[in-house]
């Protein structure tokens, strides 16, 4: 069969960008490689059906992959001159078990773009029986060496090729071998044999990343039954694999696949847990780890394995793929991207035998010809800005005017709408530094430390049902206290967790009372102070993060230990009793002491805890200050950096990098004083843009190109319509003249704060609190009896001005600047005028008017 | 028994012919349109959708295993029932009388035994991607049924999508947007003082003025910008102003929540319990235009006690409501025209923990449909002898949904696009359950 072909022949096959499923892509893949090379017909599918092979013995065959040459060529335009190409590996060498090659070519363009042409060059081999192409993928046949070509747009470039011992089985070691087939086959997914309790008798550890436990569950457990070395092929193990004995998950690979061979050959071998001279894996490195992409275009991604010894091994056709933005990036089995229409930028997650990376791709706008030059910019801040919005080819709206502005920075400061004074005041000022001046006077209001021990009160979970009221009282008045004594951050968090003592007596120690065990309390810290979401690994090694068992339990062991006395019915003595061994809960094997990421700590004499502060706290931790500081700027800007705002990991990249650690470095630089580091990002142009979206950044979420408008949150809404109407709520039991954003007690009925959104703080994160919009809530703010008899209050706004005998003009001023927070334009005075005509009675009048301030999108939202 | 397609070739034979007659995966997708044509739905039938919240255990219910060794059997009686050849568990008596009214679904089979994770497949057909999905509610990744069936609806007098009496968690619209979320009721039909709250005007403020009002309202909310620039949080809430208008100046609604206008016999017949005047709500919800209300029903998570929750506190308000919502829809003939599906996010164990309970379970459990054309009195699907795996016709939560919803004729492929543009399938992978109704 047609060794005889022209090498130019041996092309990749047309350009197909169907979008099939990647699922289809596998069971196609499965179950067709053996009769690939035998059957004619095959080279006649498009190449993403004929997939990969991996029966060495049909590779000289694979060769003739017989496709019309210079299709695409003939397929029209390249977009941009090509001025090179470059091909990685440049050089492969194939040995032992390592027999494919995914190949990375990459095309500069004459403007300095990079473009991967992975898919759409022509490959050739100058001996095809030493290796041959699978697509873009080289396979080896036979030891020998030759030279592997790839040309695009009239430009080659050249790799050598030198092939060694490949057709027979060198000693296979489990770690290197069979275990990465588990995750290649699906069988250790979280929804099979990787569950917490394995299925069906039969555990691995989840994407493998314990070895160990898996050679000892597939050799030694069930009486050694899986495995049968005296017909290999007979094993248990591989007849459920093929599907010859019933198997829940089904047929997984088929006899005479390379991954059969293998697994029959490390059982005939002995089932070598490590073989001589094997090296462990010690990093996975990925290509490209950023890329520029343009619309409706494609990268391929190179994942290699890197090991103790130094060798390495393409591992791209083994390791899993997702993208966090499906809607931007698409990724398949392969590990080939796929970009739509539209822009924005996603983070690949590459993940092999427990090691994860990411590859970043973004699609910036079509450059337009106004792209302008950034504007004067107010700091290294607002330079990061605008780097990344040049990158992504958007445009920033303008800033906002005064009103808007004196509405922002209150309601994101100090959870209050400015009182009509203030903005009286505000507008009127005519000195250039108003804005600094406003900035500054509003950290200094006693609002800032009730809303700030409002929004610190979500987070730590202080919730007066799990706390009793007495706890509640004391650990929400003591948030209250070291924000408004404005108390280190790093200083009052460290407090807060070595805290020992009675709950009703001192605040911070509420936070043990509320999260009780060593393994809640390993995730509520990670996940409140660190932003690391371990949850995952509380059972299993993380699937998209470093983290392990042996992290989770390791930082538990901080808490493990911690006693309670009760000491009333709502009140409790809690304290650390001293290093507690802490152990595997399946194994029971001792996890040493640890941070994560931190190093093993031997156990100390006194309260671990203090040196789990320690670490946590320093100035060089990895986690604490970033996450403080995105945090600020998700709560300021609408958006964190990174989003979630509390899931921090290598493989949800930051929106902006730089910026990120810039903002970090303020947090260490400002000893962990959060009002300056607010204060900077107050003073920004970024903060101060309009929402307005202009024709160059419409439909942009992610690079602050223009304000992101939100709704006012539960309390603050409900404190504004108080304002507005001049009648205040009256929350029984609590002193008279108490704000929402004071409630400490976050149980306190209220159907207002429920509809909109108030958090139950049952989880330590942000995310409790909801701002998504409902129909309950437009019927309350129409309808509600209690908003109703606020706005007709015989001692309301209304009612009290009437009676003082203001003018009509005069009280749709105010009317507007006491909701609004801006004088009345003549749309707003027309329509007041009109609801005065319309009927005798001012004070109802007014009213409607006031009323429909009350429900219109100006007042509701933050703009 | 194995669907067969339209050769007589059983689908998994058919995989391997096309294996090895070198078919290509169009060439399969186009055969696999040429079987026969799914039952034809209509968008005139509407749906009530219950949740049993918490896991409901098949196999002290819908499938009974006297057979299974003790420790899994668990410690029910198979009953006969109306349908000769159905036998229920004996905790259902009431619920024996109407089998011939619904179908039971044996063989539902998803592999997501987390709660949260449960909720997201059984209400949208999906499977939940990473995070957590228990603690916040509206967490939908793909739009739930209701929210479906919300999106391809003729507006009526009621929202298309109520849920009562709570949210029920990942009964959200995803991407679809906030427009096709449900109504929520927040409010329990059974307590006394029930009523839909802020529906109607506060009492000092007459429709005229209303009226004076809205005006006024829409004048100041008019958006000066082209619709595409105004902020997508702001069109939302927008949204939800237009629809609380309509629906409080609807007459119709309005009587249609009124709870209290039934009949003392009626209401009674349903059982003064949640359960039992969420049906009924529904029932006049559905008569009044609704098109899809769902039902949370709770606390069905028997992780102890199993036997006795289920004797004592679950089962008898369920075995009361059911069938008097069956007989009083055929009684106003309204059945065929409402799909009633009973649904949880999975079943539950086979083997009865130390604590007496049973843990949860989604390889195998049931669920049950009537109306809207589904042939009562049958069985589809079977599991093993201890009701741990499906042995027969699995049937998947994409399944479910693309049943569902083609009923209520809104066509399982019916493209969707995300915000940003990305086209989906309603429902992916998932068939319609064409036995249901032959």
């Amino acid at each position: 069969m047609g060794y005889d072909c022209d090498l130019s022949s041996v092309v990749s096959e047309n350009r197909t960008r169907l979008p099939i499923p990647s699922r289809h892509l596998g069971s196609i893949r499965d179950d067709g490689g053996r009769e690939m090379g035998q059957r004619v017909w095959r080279t006649s599918l498009p190449r993403f059906l004929v997939g990969s092979t991996q029966c060495c013995r049909a590779l000289s065959l694979v060769v003739v992959l017989a496709c019309p040459a210079g299709v695409w060529a003939a397929d029209g335009a390249v977009p941009e001159a090509i001025v090179s190409l470059s091909l990685a590996p440049r050089s492969i060498e194939f040995s032992g078990l390592q027999r494919r090659q995914q190949l990375l070519v990459t095309a500069k363009t004459a403007s300095g773009d990079v473009v991967d042409v992975t898919h759409d060059c022509r490959y050739g081999i100058s001996d095809p029986l030493i290796a041959g192409l699978d697509g873009s993928v080289l396979v080896a046949a036979q030891r020998g060496s030759a030279q592997v070509t790839a040309r695009y747009a009239g430009h080659t470039v050249r790799g050598t090729v030198r092939v060694g011992q490949v057709r027979t089985f060198p000693r296979i070691d489990f770690e290197t071998h069979v275990a990465p087939l588990f995750s290649k086959l699906g069988c250790n997914s979280g929804g099979c044999h990787g569950k917490a309790l394995g299925r069906k008798g039969f555990k691995l550890s989840v994407f493998g990343s314990e070895p160990d436990v898996d050679y000892r569950s597939l050799v030694s457990e069930s009486r050694g039954r899986r495995l049968f070395p005296g017909a290999p092929g007979q094993s248990l193990l591989i007849r459920k694999a093929v599907g010859e004995v019933a198997h829940g998950g089904g047929q997984r690979t088929h006899r005479g696949s390379l991954d059969c061979e293998l697994l029959t050959e490390w059982i005939r071998q002995g089932m070598t847990r490590r073989a001589p001279f094997s090296a462990s894996l010690t990093a996975i490195r990925v290509e490209p780890s950023e890329r520029i992409l343009s619309p409706q275009s494609e990268q391929q991604i190179l994942v290699t394995a890197e090991y103790a010894d130094g060798s390495h091994r393409d591992v791209t056709h083994a390791a899993g793929y997702s993208s966090n933005l499906a809607e931007i990036a698409e990724v398949d089995e392969s590990g080939r991207i796929r970009v739509g229409e539209v822009s924005g930028e996603a983070a690949i997650t590459v993940n092999y035998m427990g090691y994860v990376s990411a590859v970043r791709v973004l699609i910036p706008r079509s450059r337009g010809a106004d792209t302008i030059s950034p504007p004067a910019l107010n700091s290294e801040i607002d330079r990061l800005v605008w780097e990344k919005l040049d990158k992504m080819g958007l445009r920033a709206s303008p800033v906002c005017d005064d009103a808007t502005y004196l509405r922002r920075v209150f309601v994101d400061t100090i959870g209050t709408v400015p009182s009509v004074s203030v903005v009286r005041g505000f507008l009127a000022d005519q000195r250039p530094d108003k804005r600094q001046r406003l900035i500054e006077r509003v950290l200094q209001r006693p609002e800032f430390a009730d809303y700030w021990a409002l929004r610190w009160a979500d987070v730590l979970l202080v919730d007066r049902q799990a706390l009793g009221e007495r706890g509640a009282l004391e650990f929400h008045q003591w948030l209250r206290r070291q924000i408004a004594d404005n108390r280190p951050y790093d200083q009052w968090v460290r407090e807060l967790l070595i805290s020992t003592g009675n709950t009703g007596k001192y605040g911070p120690v509420n936070f043990y009372r509320s999260v009780r065990s060593p393994v809640d309390l390993t995730r509520s810290v990670s996940q409140a102070f660190l932003g690391i979401r371990m949850d995952c690994a509380q059972c299993h090694h993380h699937p998209f993060e470093i983290w392990s068992q042996s992290d989770f339990y390791g930082m538990a062991g901080f808490f493990n230990g911690l006693e309670r006395r009760k000491l009333s019915a709502d009140r409790e003595l809690i304290f650390h009793a001293g290093y507690r061994a802490t152990r595997l809960p399946q194994t029971e094997t001792v996890v040493p002491l640890k941070a994560p990421g931190g190093a093993v700590l031997s156990p100390p004499e006194g309260d671990p805890r203090e040196e789990l502060a320690r670490w946590m706290t320093a100035s060089d931790n990895p986690y604490f200050a970033r996450l403080i500081a995105n945090r600020l700027w998700g709560h300021f800007l609408g958006r964190g950096l990174v989003e979630p705002v509390d899931d921090l990991r290598s493989t949800n990249p930051a929106s902006n990098e730089p910026l990120l650690r810039h903002l970090t470095g303020l947090v260490v630089r400002h000893e962990f004083d959060l009002q300056r580091v607010m204060r900077s990002i107050l003073e920004s142009r970024v903060y101060a843009l309009s929402s307005v979206a202009n024709d160059g950044n419409l439909g942009d979420s992610q690079n602050y190109s223009h304000r992101i408008v939100r709704r006012l949150p539960a309390e603050v809404l409900l404190d504004a319509i108080c304002q507005a109407t001049g009648c205040p709520e009256v929350f029984a039991g609590l002193p008279q003249g108490t704000r929402a954003i004071q409630v400490w007690d976050n149980r306190y009925p209220s159907y207002f704060l429920d509809a909109f959104g108030r958090p139950e703080r049952s989880t330590p994160c942000e995310c409790g609190r909801s701002d998504e919009p409902t129909m309950s809530q437009a019927l309350h703010l129409m309808n509600a009896p209690e908003i109703e008899a606020k706005l007709a209050a015989d001692d309301g706004r209304i009612a009290q001005r009437l009676k003082q005998g203001v003018s009509r003009e005069a009280l749709i001023e105010e009317l507007c600047l006491a909701t609004l927070g801006r004088a009345p334009g003549a749309r707003e005075i027309r329509i007041a005028q009109t609801l005065f005509d319309k009927t005798e009675d001012p004070r109802a009048a007014s009213q409607d008017f006031l009323w429909a301030l009350l429900n219109s999108y100006e007042f509701l939202f933050v703009h | 028994m194995m669907p067969s397609f339209c050769d007589g070739i059983r689908r998994r034979d058919f995989l391997a012919a096309g294996s090895l007659a070198g078919l290509s995966l169009a060439d399969m997708l186009r055969l696999q349109s040429l079987q026969a044509e799914d039952h034809k739905g209509r968008d005139d039938v509407n749906c009530i959708f219950i949740f049993i919240v918490g896991g409901m255990p098949h196999q002290d219910m819908w499938d009974i295993k006297p057979d299974a060794p003790q420790g899994v059997r668990g410690d029910f009686q198979a009953i006969n029932t109306a349908v000769p050849g159905i036998q229920i568990s004996d905790v259902l008596p009431q619920i024996a009388e109407v089998t011939d009214k619904f179908a039971i679904l044996r063989s539902m089979t998803h592999g997501d035994s987390d709660h949260g994770r449960g909720f997201h497949i059984m209400m949208s057909g999906k499977k939940a991607g990473a995070g957590d999905f228990n603690g916040n509610q509206n967490n939908n990744q793909h739009p739930c049924i209701g929210s479906m069936v919300a999106h391809s609806g003729r507006p009526g007098p009621l929202p298309p999508y109520i849920s009562v009496p709570n949210f029920l968690n990942s009964g959200g619209p995803s991407f679809l947007g906030a427009t096709y979320a449900p109504f929520v009721i927040e409010s329990d039909p059974a307590a006394p003082d029930f009523s839909v709250r802020d529906i109607s005007l506060p009492e000092t403020v007459s429709s005229r003025r209303s009226l004076r009002r809205q005006e006024a309202l829409s004048a100041i909310n008019k958006f000066d910008r082209p619709i595409g620039a105004v902020p997508e949080q702001v069109r939302e809430l927008d949204k939800f102003y237009q629809k609380a208008y309509s629906l409080m100046t609807s007459a119709r609604a309005k009587e249609a929540f009124d709870i209290s206008r039934e009949p003392d016999s009626v209401r009674n017949a349903y059982g003064m319990s949640s359960i039992g005047q969420c049906c009924l709500l529904s029932r006049r919800m559905v008569e009044a235009g609704c098109r899809f209300v769902s039902i949370e029903n709770g606390h069905w998570d028997t992780h102890r006690k199993n036997t006795w929750s289920l004797r004592e506190l679950l089962c008898p308000s369920f075995d009361r409501a059911i069938p008097a919502l069956l007989r009083d829809l055929q009684d106003r003939g309204l059945l065929e025209k409402t799909l009633v599906v009973v649904t949880t996010e999975f079943g539950r164990t086979p083997k009865i923990n130390t604590l007496a309970g049973r843990d949860h379970w989604p390889n195998a459990f049931s669920i049950l449909m009537a109306g809207g054309g589904v042939q009562g009195g049958q069985v589809i699907g079977s599991t093993d002898r201890q009701g741990a795996e499906v042995a027969d016709r699995p049937i998947t939560p994409a399944d479910m949904t693309a049943t569902i919803i083609n009923t209520l004729g809104v066509d399982p492929r019916t493209v969707v696009h995300t915000a940003l543009g990305r086209p989906i399938p309603l429902v992916d992978d998932g068939h319609v359950v064409n036995e249901l109704f032959s």
